[in-house]
């Protein structure tokens, strides 16, 4: 094993690890931002250091250190401590180990050598994925009935009738997905959605699978139990559910769990129909025959790009009232400056990119990165539905939930069986 | 005898709602429309930046207590206690004592208000013959650090100046 090999495992367990892990700051962000904004109100806009509020980002470091400093009770009535304490756990793991078999980018060839862009390179793909997030479940059960509470068990027993109902059309939207693309190893898939259809149309899974495609985002909104499908916490109801005898850290991390959770959930709906990583009509071969045009239109789009952005920030970044000597001009100053030293860096870099190396292992490494770039807006947006969606619908009653799974995705899902079959069978 | 029957029409019992993608779609168009609204322009947030932008507090609105005071300063209660018997949450804490200045026989020597207590009634308002209790004072945020300091006597109350002009308490306000 060369040295190159071992760089790039560890490069991939890193963002394997470390990427979900940043983007619950993201999201937790983008949730409460994306509330205010959808419900007409300003959002976490007081909490900076030094006057940097960094659009509410610092917002998140005060909460991580108010929970990381509350006191971490586990109550005197608990006699399986070992469960109660190992519940919170198992909800966060198995929330990122999903992410492991997700391929960010497309397999990166330097030289002789391939390397799978996955954090674990396996290929049983989507079955680890749904052995895993099945597994997430226990950890709510678990913490339901070692909690002693009967809200805890309410919650926990909702999750788990929740999850089981809407599994199998999950499943089953899955089997029709996986006849079209014929594998289950999700670098495969990523793969075969870089191929045009009828050669204008980029054979994405939703253009594919239009009925599937609906199936698969409702049950994986229930599966990370996100409104409309909630009524594993449902406070209106019983409280905080599974979770309400949790404190501190312990509460973080189901919290954290069911952010990674929706990261994944839309890593993976991205992976399986909306192209992955696939940038549309440029598959790989194409950008790396086309390295340089795409990296001199990408150093005249980022300064057009940054332009815009510094447009806005100046435009929205101010204070509504009077307000002697201003400090939020201050900090708009201090943005867009910060902004446009990383357009500069980035030209620079592009620039000798262009003259020094273009051709061969760097056109590759380009390539990979302009994917993962592709991959993280793609999962980014996703989350943004998922937000969307939780500002919008109410949640659903109980018996409507099992009545919308068993009664009507469950026969959807089954004709959508029927259908592609029999088009894959006329086809071939 | 004849009873007006109404039928009232049933709504969201049509196949494309009952199909609720449809109406899901609707109601995630208009939240994504408010959505893009303020993120271009967040001065169009209905919002109000409480601590630097204080809200406009009209002459009814009742605030923290005060007792009114003669031109020459002395406090305008006689000590009838009507506030006090009339007070639905027993905050009020009158101690008479004789007035030696020919105005009435009586004058309170304590005069304490639990803010704790109080429900912001207006009730000792009403009852006051001498109209020597206001809450006219225009402080809506009673907060504090302790219990203690929330108590507060004679002096604090005659001491707050009203927040609205004479003319205006009495018009009660545009």
């Amino acid at each position: 094993m060369s040295a190159l090999d071992i760089l790039i495992i560890l490069l991939r367990v890193a963002f394997g690890a470390f990427v979900p892990l940043s983007f619950v700051a993201v999201l937790v962000w983008m949730e409460r931002r994306g509330a205010a904004f959808f419900q007409d109100r300003a959002g976490p806009n007081r909490c900076n250091v030094y006057g940097i509020r960094a659009g509410g980002l610092i917002q998140n470091l005060a909460d991580g250190i108010k929970l990381i400093f509350k006191e971490d009770i586990v109550p005197g009535h608990i006699q399986h401590k070992l469960y109660f304490i190992l519940a919170p756990m198992l909800v966060f793991i198995t929330a990122l180990l999903c992410f492991a078999v997700i391929p960010f980018a497309d397999v990166l060839v330097l030289g002789d050598r391939e390397y799978v862009m996955q954090a674990v390179p396996m290929d049983v793909g989507i079955l680890w994925f749904l052995a895993v997030v099945g597994f997430g479940v226990y950890g709510i059960i678990l913490a339901g009935w070692s909690s002693h509470n009967k809200y805890g068990v309410l919650g926990g027993l909702r999750a788990a009738a929740q999850v089981i109902s809407y599994e199998i059309p999950m499943g089953l939207s899955l089997v029709s997905l996986l006849a079209v693309y014929g594998t289950v190893d999700l670098s495969a898939i990523a793969q075969y959605q870089g191929q045009l259809l009828f050669g204008f149309i980029p054979a994405w899974g939703f253009v594919l699978q239009p009925l599937g495609v609906i199936i698969f985002i409702v049950a994986a909104f229930a599966e990370t139990n996100r409104t409309p499908f909630d009524l594993a916490e449902g406070e209106s109801e019983i409280v905080a559910g599974y979770h309400v005898e949790y404190s501190s850290m312990k509460f973080a991390l189901f919290f954290m769990g069911e952010y990674v959770a929706m990261f994944v959930s839309s890593a993976l709906i991205v992976t399986l129909y909306f192209g992955s990583y696939q940038i549309p009509w440029l598959s790989t071969e194409t950008l790396v025959a086309h390295a340089r045009p795409v990296v001199i239109l990408l150093m005249i789009g980022l300064p057009v790009i940054a332009y815009f952005f510094a447009g806005w920030i100046k435009k929205n970044n101010r204070t509504h009232y009077y307000r002697a000597d201003d400090p939020r001009s201050r900090e708009t100053a201090i943005y867009v400056s910060l902004l446009w030293s990383l357009v500069v860096v980035l030209e620079v870099i592009l620039l000798i990119y262009l003259i020094f190396a273009a051709g061969g292992a760097a056109d590759r490494i380009l390539v990979l990165l302009l994917q993962i770039g592709s991959f993280l807006i793609k999962t980014f947006l996703m989350c943004f539905v998922y937000v969307w969606v939780r500002w919008t619908l109410p949640r659903f009653r109980y018996d409507q939930l099992q009545k919308i799974g068993w009664e009507k995705m469950l026969p959807l899902a089954l004709l959508n069986i029927f259908i592609t079959g029999a088009i894959i069978v006329s086809f071939s | 005898m004849s009873i007006k029957v109404r039928v009232v029409e049933r709504k969201g019992r049509t196949f494309l709602e009952q199909l609720y993608l449809v109406e899901v779609v609707k109601g995630m168009t208009v939240t994504l429309g408010h959505f893009f609204r303020n993120l271009l322009d967040n001065s169009r947030l209905y919002v109000r930046h409480y601590p630097e932008v204080k809200p406009e507090i009209s002459p009814r609105w009742r605030g923290r207590h005060r007792l009114t005071r003669h031109e020459d300063g002395s406090v305008k209660c006689v000590a009838c206690f009507m506030c006090q018997t009339n007070c639905p949450s027993n905050c009020i804490m009158i101690e008479a004592g004789e007035r030696f200045d020919g105005r009435s026989e009586k004058m309170p020597v304590k005069f304490d208000i639990d803010l704790l207590e109080c429900i912001y009634c207006g009730y000792c308002v009403e009852a006051c013959p001498m109209d020597a209790i206001r809450m006219d004072t225009g402080i809506f945020s009673v907060t504090s650090n302790s219990r203690e300091s929330l108590l507060i006597g004679l002096e604090q109350l005659m001491e707050t100046p009203g927040g609205f002009s004479e003319v205006d308490y009495h018009k009660g306000g545009g």
